[in-house]
């Protein structure tokens, strides 16, 4: 084993942001200024994605086996996972700058557990070992168990947290079982090393089986597909809104990953992968059952969260059915459709999270419908990314959503066979989706607040306007021209022969800048009526 | 690009800027005022740069709206009379500049060859050379540029999104050619009606029906599927709003079930889009959305059947046709008056439009098999759509109802699948738009001045408002169907091709006879709404002193009332450049459904096809060809 400048390169991003988490717990120690510690930790993710990104773009490098070597794959699929994860987390971290300083309940370990919490996220999707596969989930898990718990003295949030926790250990548990049984039956950790004994029939086929079945259901526990999603809309309820966001979009497109590295390499042989009998087809009727369950239960929901926690149970079941035309299609275009979908998901959730927080103010949280009612007409720079934000959630074009959901339909349309009424499925449960995505835009312009109700004030703060930018930027620019990131994710993952760095590098800079700029005018424009502002309600505390 | 912008800034731009400045300098002027600002500054541009190139001028027409949209976002909330004259004079810009799309027709009515200009008269000699050659310019000296042979016009292709094979391609052919004129011309007319009616928010109605007109041009103009689908898309959401934040008393229950049933229908289609193109690259191996290829597909007949119910569903539900109808009076009552009129004018043309453009040539078999009974639900569509108009009391839902009714013809021609049943059905669609929406705008006079619609508050108007009754009750000859106006050439036209149709097994004269009955009835009920309504002494002491129709009103309804006599009394113009268009599609069809139903079950590609010549193209074409027979033995094995 050897410890060079090039192994060190590999593992450059995890270890960026595991310095930064380190860093971040002496900054936090001296920081006067808790808001300015999401800039830090969003620069720092930033950081991590950028290196992915170049790291993406050196290309696949074979790592001899060894201390890492052999736990950790340094592949384009985990590079690319990287950028959502870290984009999605430093996106949560700004909105988190923004809302805690607004409900005064600032603490810097937020940042700290967000940072440990995404970089168990990064070695997840590099997970080719049941043994780190684990160690980087429970990583992943802990700070998310954290984050939730985050708002201490609210019942709602210790319940959330709570059912979350032992939900999840228990998840943790079945999942260890799987793994456990797995290694019984094969004598090996290694996701490549068990294929290979799968493929030689070599392992007992009840054990084998029944390994596959927990470990499917522990991983579904994570992604909250139906049915093992009870867990979800409470903990994204008592969540505050940032740790939402996050679990929304960071864990679930961590789990995917690793999914994806679990299904087709340690369970890839056709004896397990087929369509009569093994995983295929329990991952299609879990998808089938996930979108159908998912988008039904999302309509009769009161709050607004709730509803944004079913819509993302409804989201994970597009991407299990990406994973099962993946199979169909030997990764191919389903496995692209499926990164694509998580990035542009990512960017959809965050406006949408995002603008909930806009919308609320300290005290006056906005949790149900009613409390947008009338936003759209006094507020309109807060409604209309909203707006976009869940028009893209529900499919519409040309947002990045659309694109997401066209693009896994047509990889189910080319997979065809059975999968087409999955897709058929996918398309019906989403037009029952635009139903309640449309509720919100109905009562955020269509609607009048109620006489004498409590009217939603919108907070004021750069940090979460930046982050609504450089997610509305995102969500245009995969729905409009997502010509160079289906390049990124092209079948095979090979990368176009002529794909450009600079793109994104220039994407990215726009983004960033936008967002800078967007929060320089609002910080100044508050900073103008604060003065106006404030001398009034300072008596009254 | 630079042709486009080019195009955008020389032409339109100083039309705007230069009407917007008249009427500031002479802020009395009036309409008449604004009126002969924009001719008057058409004419200045056209005089001093000629006309605009032909290269690009459906991208100019495409984005001009979508242009205004995003200056509209940024003018200011409070100034809310200059955001509703910037649209106005904006949208009207965009109308002049569709104008050019005629450069061909005006020429062949004109002048089709030096010989023929030479032997006419001498009036039209100068009329030519000293007005509209200049003004059509490269249009006019163009001659490959005509509608008097099939083929798509002003085509322009561009790579959007490679991955996929989908292409930004356009292209206007003679059955789209109206549909684009009369969308250009009634969306300016549906902004200016609602002038007074909508005083909230006005930036964001601009702003809705700007964008609205971006999808509604670009669902008539787009030759990709995809780009097809996006624009269908894209229509939903401005229309959405405008039902919802400007409508009557449920408006958010009218708006939803409007967004939910369209979206139902669309994604479906989606589905069976994404398919068809799998299927074609199965085939060829080229993945591509360019309709002018898919259309080669040869798809086996239980396949096609599947897929043309996914395509017809989404058409017939804008249509709308019977059973899918419930949305539009809910749609059409709650709506404001603009909002009425841009659908009953614009969006609902778009399912008819899509049916011939889509789904009956890609599926031709399946759309023959089927068309006997979709005839029938045309017809009860008729009948139905009839007999409801004539119980309502209200007159914006008898209007809506009697849409119904007359879409049924605009199905009952188009399935008819006989060039004068098809050509019948396009002018049915044009005249519908004319007659209904000036019908929605005069509803709209009478709300605004009374608030209420009901038939029974009314009575007498015609001595009260005498300009008023007059352009009713010729509105009204034209929806009847009356002959010298719009109404008679579409229904007679279709009626006769629907008579002589060998598609509906025999049938076709029952057919006739009971669509026959759906002008009758036509009649009963529009009559009976304009005797209730100006005849008869007057009832209530508050119809004693209503306004007559403003300077404003009568300058918009202005247009339709020429047009319906226009069309009514010279149809040839209308119909001359679809003829072709439509002969070629009806060959094509009938050819090709021929070869469907030989061929059974079989897929493969029709007759006479030819891969692409693009050298780049070619090679995977080849490649996929060997995958292809490579699948198909393997499907074949599995079968077996």
């Amino acid at each position: 084993m050897t410890f060079d400048i090039d192994t060190m390169m590999l593992v450059g991003p995890l270890l960026t942001v595991a310095f930064g988490g380190l860093a971040m717990m002496l900054v936090d120690a001296f920081a006067k200024e808790k808001a300015e510690l999401s800039v830090v930790s969003a620069v720092i993710l930033l950081a991590g994605a950028s290196f992915s990104l170049a790291l993406w773009f050196s290309g696949p490098r074979e790592v001899e086996a060894g201390m890492i070597g052999s736990y950790l794959a340094y592949d384009r699929l985990a590079h690319f996972l990287d950028l959502v994860i870290c984009g999605g987390a430093a996106l949560a971290s700004l909105l988190a700058g923004g809302y805690l300083r607004e409900h005064r309940i600032e603490r810097g370990e937020f940042y700290v557990l967000l940072l440990f919490s995404a970089l168990g996220a990064m070695a997840l999707v590099r997970a080719v070992d049941l043994l780190s596969m684990f160690i980087a989930l429970e990583t992943l898990s802990l700070g998310v168990y954290g984050l939730v718990a985050f708002r201490r003295h609210s019942p709602r949030a210790a319940e959330g947290a709570l059912k979350y926790f032992l939900l999840g250990s228990f998840a943790s548990a079945i999942l260890l079982f799987g793994i456990s049984m797995l290694y019984g039956a094969t004598g090996h950790t290694s996701l490549a090393e068990i294929h290979q004994v799968v493929a030689a029939g070599e392992a007992a086929p009840t054990l084998l089986i029944l390994s596959m079945l927990l470990m499917i259901t522990g991983l579904a526990f994570k992604i909250s597909a139906v049915p093992f999603h009870a867990w979800a809309p409470d903990a994204y309820q008592g969540a505050v809104t940032p740790a939402s966001t996050y679990m929304a979009v960071v864990v679930k497109a961590a789990v995917f990953g690793v999914m994806i590295r679990v299904l087709f390499i340690a369970f890839g042989d056709e004896s397990l992968a087929n369509a009569d009998s093994g995983w295929p087809p329990a991952l299609a009727a879990l998808a089938a059952i996930t979108m159908v369950f998912g988008n039904l239960a999302a309509l009769v929901q009161k709050n607004v969260k709730r509803m944004l926690a079913y819509s993302s149970i409804s989201h994970a079941g597009f991407l299990l059915m990406g994973l099962v035309a993946a199979w169909k299609l030997h990764g191919g275009s389903g496995l692209s459709a499926v990164l694509f979908y998580l990035a542009s998901y990512t960017v959809s959730n965050v406006l949408a999270f995002g603008s909930l927080i806009l919308v609320g103010s300290r005290g006056k949280e906005a949790v149900s419908y009613e409390d947008l009612a009338g936003v759209g007409r006094r507020h309109p720079w807060v409604a209309v990314p909203f707006a976009i934000g869940v028009l893209s959630l529900m499919g519409f074009p040309p947002l990045a959503g659309f694109f997401g959901k066209y693009y896994v339909i047509l990889a189910a349309a080319e997979a065809g066979g059975g999968m087409l009424w999955l897709a058929v499925i996918a398309v019906l449960s989403s037009a029952v989706g635009a139903y309640y995505y449309l509720r919100v835009i109905v009562f955020l312009f269509m609607r009048k607040p109620e006489e004498g109700a409590p009217v939603a004030v919108p907070m004021r703060s750069g940090h979460v306007v930046a982050a609504l930018v450089m997610a509305g930027y995102y969500v245009l620019r995969l729905g409009i021209t997502p010509g160079a990131y289906l390049d990124l994710v092209s079948p095979g993952l090979d990368g176009a022969t002529d794909l450009d760095v600079s793109v994104f590098l220039w994407d990215g800079g726009i983004a960033v800048v936008a967002g800078a700029i967007a929060a320089a005018l609002t910080t100044l424009r508050s900073g103008a009526s604060d003065d106006a502002d404030e001398p009034a309600p300072a008596p009254a505390e | 690009m630079t042709q486009i912008l080019t195009t955008l800034l020389v032409w339109p731009l100083p039309w705007v800027l230069l009407t917007l400045l008249f009427g500031r300098v002479f802020p009395r002027s009036g309409t008449l005022g604004y009126v002969g600002a924009m001719v008057g500054a058409v004419f200045l541009t056209t005089m001093t740069f000629g006309a605009p190139s032909p290269d690009g001028i459906l991208s100019a027409i495409l984005l001009w709206p979508a242009l205004g949209a995003l200056i509209a976002l940024f003018l200011p909330r409070q100034w809310s009379d200059g955001v509703r004259r910037f649209a106005s004079v904006w949208l009207w810009a965009g109308f002049a500049l569709s104008l050019y799309l005629l450069g061909p027709v005006v020429r062949e009515a004109l002048a089709p060859n030096p010989e023929a200009l030479a032997s006419s008269g001498r009036l039209v000699q100068i009329a030519w050379e000293h007005f509209f050659a200049p003004f059509f310019g490269a249009f006019g000296s163009d001659a490959s540029l005509t509608f008097a042979t099939a083929g798509y016009r002003f085509t322009e292709d561009a790579a959007w999104i490679e991955t996929f094979g989908i292409h930004y391609k356009l292209g206007v052919d003679g059955i789209s050619l109206w549909l684009i004129i009369l969308t250009t011309l009634l969306t300016p007319i549906a902004l200016d009606v609602s002038w007074n009616s909508v005083s909230t928010k006005v930036k964001e109605f601009a702003f809705s029906f700007l964008l609205l007109q971006v999808g509604m041009i670009g669902a008539f103009v787009a030759l990709d599927l995809f780009l097809f689908y996006v624009m269908w898309e894209l229509m939903l959401v401005p229309m959405y709003l405008i039902i919802g934040i400007w409508g009557g008393k449920d408006r958010v229950y009218a708006a939803v079930k409007f967004f939910i049933y369209t979206m139902v229908g669309s994604l479906l289609m989606l589905v069976a889009i994404l398919y068809v193109v799998m299927q074609l690259k199965a085939e060829t191996g080229i993945l591509t959305f360019d309709l002018t290829q898919i259309l080669w597909l040869k798809l086996p007949r239980t396949e096609q059947l599947v897929l043309f119910s996914a395509f017809a569903l989404a058409f017939a539900i804008k249509v709308p046709m019977f059973p899918f109808h419930t949305w539009l009076p809910d749609a059409h009552v709650q709506a404001p008056t603009g909002g009425s009129v841009i659908l009953a004018a614009v969006l609902l043309k778009l399912g008819g439009y899509g049916f011939l453009r889509f789904a009956m040539p890609l599926f031709p078999w399946a759309s023959r098999y089927i068309a006997p009974t979709l005839a029938v639900f045309a017809i009860i569509g008729i009948i139905y759509g009839a007999y409801c108009a004539w119980v309502q009391r209200d007159i914006k839902k008898l209007v809506a109802y009697s849409s119904v009714s007359h879409l049924g013809f605009v199905m009952l021609g188009l399935f008819s699948m006989t060039s004068g049943g098809i050509s019948g059905g396009i002018l049915q669609m044009v005249s519908h738009g004319i007659s209904t929406g000036a019908l929605f705008i005069l509803v709209g006079v009478i709300y605004d001045r009374r608030h209420t619609r009901d038939l029974a508050d009314f009575g007498g108007l015609a001595k009260v408002m005498p300009v008023y009754a007059t352009i009713f009750v010729i509105v009204t000859m034209s929806s009847v169907g009356l002959p010298g106006t719009n109404g008679f050439v579409g229904e007679f036209m279709v009626l006769s091709g629907t008579f002589v149709s060998r598609t509906f097994n025999l049938y076709q004269k029952i057919f006739t006879l009971f669509a026959a009955t759906g002008v009758i009835l036509a009649a009963i009920y529009m009559l009976h709404a304009v005797l209730k309504t100006f005849w008869g002494p007057i009832t209530r002491p508050e119809n004693e002193k209503l306004q007559d129709l403003t300077s404003r009103e009568r300058w918009i309804l202005a247009p339709l009332v020429v047009l319906v006599f226009w069309i009514g009394v010279t149809p040839g113009f209308f119909l001359h450049p679809m003829e072709a268009s439509v002969e070629d599609f009806m060959v094509t069809w009938t050819a090709r459904s021929d070869q469907s139903y030989r061929s059974g079950e079989e897929r493969g590609m029709y007759d006479g096809w030819q891969p692409p010549a693009d050298p780049a193209e070619a090679a995977p074409a080849e490649e996929g060809a060997e995958e292809t027979a490579a699948n198909e033995a393997a499907a074949e094995g599995g079968a077996g």
